[in-house]
């Protein structure tokens, strides 16, 4: 018996020992597999610390965690509501630019600028103050939200061309037995249902909302998933979803590096991004429970260098936020490497700097309409 | 001697007291309430509103959709786990106790893994296809019997492990008496053996219908979320910090296992019988 | 004499069932087969996946036990692994070692309060993860809230945070002492009581008396106690999810926040397939050892 109890003892002594770390820790929550183990590894080796990543599945989750504050995160990443809402909470501190040297180094794409001025305008409206967004955050990255849909069935990329989401919600403005996903998230079910309707991403009143509620419940949707909407798309098991299109690329990638061209991956499943769809941009922001602030500043002037951005985007699959990075990822388009070049022709079509596009980011909705919205979504699939 | 040995149970009394009984009691309490993550501790106050959700569509299709699936979820899981925990008593195998543990072991593997695993296997393009050319549940996904399926196959070990102790504890000389007195061996089954392993059923029904009925990540994956369940609601409740709301929903599932533990004690006065 | 027909066995009510019998026992092996296909279905599919070349899932393309390999390059799911298993280790060794011992004192109470305690003791097991996890974060909240209090009186502000390790091992205690209760009380009710009277005749203190001969007469109820603990800790997500903090995340809480919108890496699915045939060649192992102790008395 004692020598069962001295064994453990010496056992839980080891591993306690084991886990000690004498480099100074820098704590990231981010979303899963969202950064570049390189990336990671490259700020470790030139600033010497040590960076723990946790990963949470949704921007409520790192809301709760950061409110609770149950860990003391030096750097968040989350969505563009979700850094409204921390503002208007004063849970975020603000960035010291003079420790970002970096800053002066890059311009953020027109898309970005547009992202953070429609945030102060909708701020603006919701609590009568001004806020400026680049005052908390630096955009990691961005992107729009699309049908990613399968090629393999006749009709449908043409329906989508030409109805929009009216093809995605209705029924009769696509081909027949057409098996439509949407994502899990209440508040994008209804903002993709107000695009539908020709509104605001981000209007809400009871009237809408049970226009809202008719035209999901027409769509008649077969799953409701994150993750596993593109992966079935990929896999013919389902036909439409509304998907972040860095989705769809994150499965590119995975195809182009398993032999296959764009144009085949394009054959197979395409994404189509309507001209209005809605937008966001994750961003790096520090909460104001940190204990590190200097070292989180000094992460988000390594996160300025384009050619980080470039790097962290060869395994992410969303838009990078500077138009030097974009710039770099274009060099690749001459490169001898199959993977390299399929990648920057994957960027311009999908992400050219150049495009022009109006776009609507969701705003932090009130919590009580975010709960009503949940209820309907809840009401149409019971 | 009985004293001295019972002084060791009194730091478990403080524990449960601390941490079972104090947090039941303000969960009950903040279903009253009007807490969510936007409201301070000041300005916390007691209402009857949150007793409206009530009224709405999906929480009463929630409850319903939980109860049935939980049902017959434990239906299924009885039959079939109560033949295995039967066919392994009256085996020959010389290590009993192994096949208990093989039974026990899937468990060890990661739950979300597993029924990711298995919602692959039910659609109609999946790895199996793609191996060996057929899959024996092709393009089920997403309907309820997916669900029933990934339900009773996870939680029948619950059903199958206390029903095969209960069958151990059988005295055999009584199965002999009975033969002796003329039952053949089915009515010895059902009039001796089965009474007698009773105890096991019921606690390897509680243990799969509780689970079941609260579990919010096999329907979801296994539904596609088409099917909604109360456990679905309160996470998505609890997900946005709507926490009066959630913990309302909660207390309601709590009187639900109170009525299982009175169920218990009419089986067990002394409230052991769990194992 | 007169031949009376003599009486056979079927006029008295016996039914030939004979044949029965073997096709009995071979439906019987066949559903125990079926049975036990089902429930390892989902681990042979994670099986096939894990030597899969591809990452996507639905399509195979080559065999390859490069995953394997991998595991040792994803340092987030190493550290997920490694705090999976510290958890469980010492929550495990814990409730094992100290629920026996509450075991044991409830047993030796009176009736009532017995039963009081037993009720509560049930309690975990009974509810739903979700409740639990997020009552044992508002009791762990609260409780962090009086600490900081107190420190503030001597140090003003500094604070510390409990969440991490502390509280995840807290929260597993929390469901894993009911089992370990829960199995070895019947066996201290098959325990025969004149062994410790024999032994407080002998001289032995009670404390004493509890680790010599106690102990090793319950052995089989703390053990699948043990068992039980480590299986209910080492899978769970719910309640580790909301009790964790520091970056404490274990194996559920990273593969659950991974599957939210990005891609799962095979080496999980290699990792677990490495988990499930370790234990297997364990089982059969012991076995063996079992079976060799026997012949060599």
């Amino acid at each position: 018996m004692k020598k069962i109890l001295a064994f453990a003892l010496m056992l839980t002594a080891a591993v306690v020992l084991a886990a000690c770390d004498s480099r100074p820790v820098l704590r990231i929550l981010n979303w899963g597999e969202y950064i570049n183990e390189a990336v990671v590894d490259r700020f470790e080796e030139e600033y010497g610390y040590r960076v723990i990543v946790d990963v949470a599945d949704s921007n409520e989750s790192f809301y709760s965690k950061i409110k609770s504050g149950t860990t003391a995160y030096d750097i968040v990443i989350p969505s563009d509501y979700m850094i409204e809402k921390m503002v208007d909470e004063n849970m975020l501190i603000a960035l010291d630019y003079d420790k970002l040297p970096n800053r002066a180094n890059v311009t953020y794409m027109s898309g970005v600028n547009q992202i953070f001025a429609s945030m102060t305008a909708t701020t603006q409206t919701r609590t009568s103050e001004t806020v400026d967004y680049t005052d908390y955050a630096v955009p990691y990255f961005w992107g729009t939200f699309g049908i990613i849909y399968n090629n393999r069935i006749a009709g449908l990329e043409t329906a989508l061309e030409t109805h929009g989401w009216g093809a995605y919600f209705d029924p009769s403005k696509a081909p027949a037995g057409v098996r439509r996903g949407m994502y899990d998230v209440p508040q994008f079910a209804y903002a993709a249902a107000m695009l539908y309707l020709d509104q605001n991403v981000n209007a809400f009143s009871t009237s809408l909302l049970s226009q809202a509620q008719t035209a999901i419940a027409g769509a008649n949707f077969v799953e409701w998933g994150d993750d596993s909407l593109k992966r079935n798309v990929e896999a013919g098991n389902l036909d439409m979803a509304l998907v972040y299109t860095g989705d769809y690329l994150d499965r590119l990638y995975i195809q182009l590096e398993e032999g296959k061209t764009l144009q085949q991956v394009q054959a197979l499943f395409n994404i189509y991004v309507p001209e209005d769809t809605f937008v966001f941009a994750d961003m790096l922001v520090i909460p104001n429970t940190s204990k590190n602030v200097d070292r989180a500043h000094e992460f988000i002037n390594f996160m300025l260098d384009p050619e980080v951005v470039a790097l962290n985007a060869e395994v992410v699959g969303y838009a990078v936020a500077f138009n030097e990075s974009y710039d770099i990822i274009m060099e690749n388009l001459t490169s001898t490497d199959d993977w390299y070049r399929n990648w920057a022709l994957a960027n311009q079509t999908y992400y050219n700097k150049n495009a022009v596009l109006s776009v609507a980011p969701l705003t932090a909705l009130n919590p009580s309409d975010i709960d009503k919205i949940n209820t309907m979504i809840d009401n149409v699939r019971s | 001697m009985n004293s001295t040995y019972a002084k060791l149970a009194n730091p478990y009394r403080i524990w449960l007291y601390v941490l079972v009984f104090i947090p039941m009691i303000a969960l009950v309490a903040l279903g009253f309430t009007n807490l969510t993550s936007s409201i301070s501790f000041n300005s916390l106050s007691f209402t009857l509103e949150n007793f409206d959700m009530f009224g709405e569509k999906s929480i009463l299709v929630g409850f319903r959709n939980s109860f049935t699936f939980a049902s017959i979820t434990t239906l299924v899981a009885f039959v079939i786990g109560y033949l295995t925990a039967y066919l392994v008593y009256r085996s020959n195998f010389n290590n009993k106790f192994g096949i208990m543990t093989l039974v026990i072991l899937p468990m060890w593997s990661n739950l979300i893994l597993r029924i990711d695993a298995l919602a692959n296997i039910m659609s109609e393009n999946n790895i199996l296809t793609s191996l060996i050319g057929f899959s024996p549940f092709s393009n089920i996904n997403g309907t309820p019997l997916a669900v029933i399926i990934g339900m009773v196959f996870t939680y029948v070990p619950f059903m199958i492990l206390p029903i095969y102790t209960a069958l151990e504890k059988i005295d055999n000389s009584l199965i002999e008496a009975s033969a002796d007195l003329g039952k053949t061996p089915f009515q010895t089954f059902l009039h001796v053996v089965f009474p007698l392993s009773l105890k096991g059923v019921v606690t390897g029904s509680i243990m799969v219908f509780l689970p079941t009925f609260s579990g919010f990540a096999i329907p979801k994956i296994l539904s596609k979320g088409r099917i909604v369940f109360i456990g679905n609601i309160i996470e998505t409740k609890f997900n946005y910090t709507i926490f009066n709301d959630g913990a309302l929903l909660a207390s309601t599932i709590l009187f639900l296992i109170f009525g299982a533990i009175v169920l218990l004690r009419r089986f067990d006065k002394e409230g052991e019988t769990l194992l | 004499m007169t031949n009376f027909p003599k009486a056979q066995i079927e006029d008295y009510g016996f039914k030939h069932r004979a044949y029965l019998k073997p096709l009995l026992k071979w439906a019987g092996i066949v559903f125990f087969v079926v049975m036990m296909l089902m429930l390892y279905l989902p681990i042979i599919i994670i099986a096939i996946q894990s030597v899969n070349s591809s990452v996507i899932t639905t399509r195979f393309s080559s065999f390859t036990l490069k995953w394997y390999l991998n595991i040792f390059n994803e340092r987030e799911l190493l550290s997920a692994i490694k705090n999976t298993l510290t958890v469980s280790f010492i929550a495990t060794t814990l409730a094992t070692i100290l629920g026996t011992f509450f075991a044991i004192g409830i047993f030796h109470l009176p009736k009532n309060k017995r039963s009081g305690l037993m009720f509560l003791n049930n309690m975990p097991i009974l509810n739903p993860d979700i409740v639990t996890g997020f009552s044992l974060m508002i009791m762990f909240r609260f409780v962090m809230e009086l600490i900081n209090l107190i420190i503030r009186l001597f140090n003003p502000g500094a604070s510390i945070s409990i969440f991490g390790l502390p509280t995840l091992v807290l929260a597993h205690l929390f469901f894993t002492f009911p089992y370990v209760v829960l199995s070895v009380v019947p066996k201290l009710k098959e325990l025969d009581a004149n062994l410790v009277d024999a032994a407080a005749d002998l001289g032995l203190k009670p404390m004493k008396a509890l680790i010599y001969v106690v102990v090793p007469a319950i052995k089989a109820g703390i053990f699948s106690g043990m068992l039980l603990a480590l299986t209910m800790s080492i899978d769970d997500f719910v309640i580790s999810f909301f009790n964790t903090g520091a970056g404490f995340d274990n194996l559920s809480i990273w593969i659950y926040g991974v599957l939210g919108r990005r891609n799962l890496t095979p080496s999980v699915y290699a990792f677990s397939t490495l988990l499930t045939l370790v234990i297997m060649v364990g089982l059969i192992g012991s076995q063996f050892i079992n079976k060799k102790g026997k012949t060599n008395k």
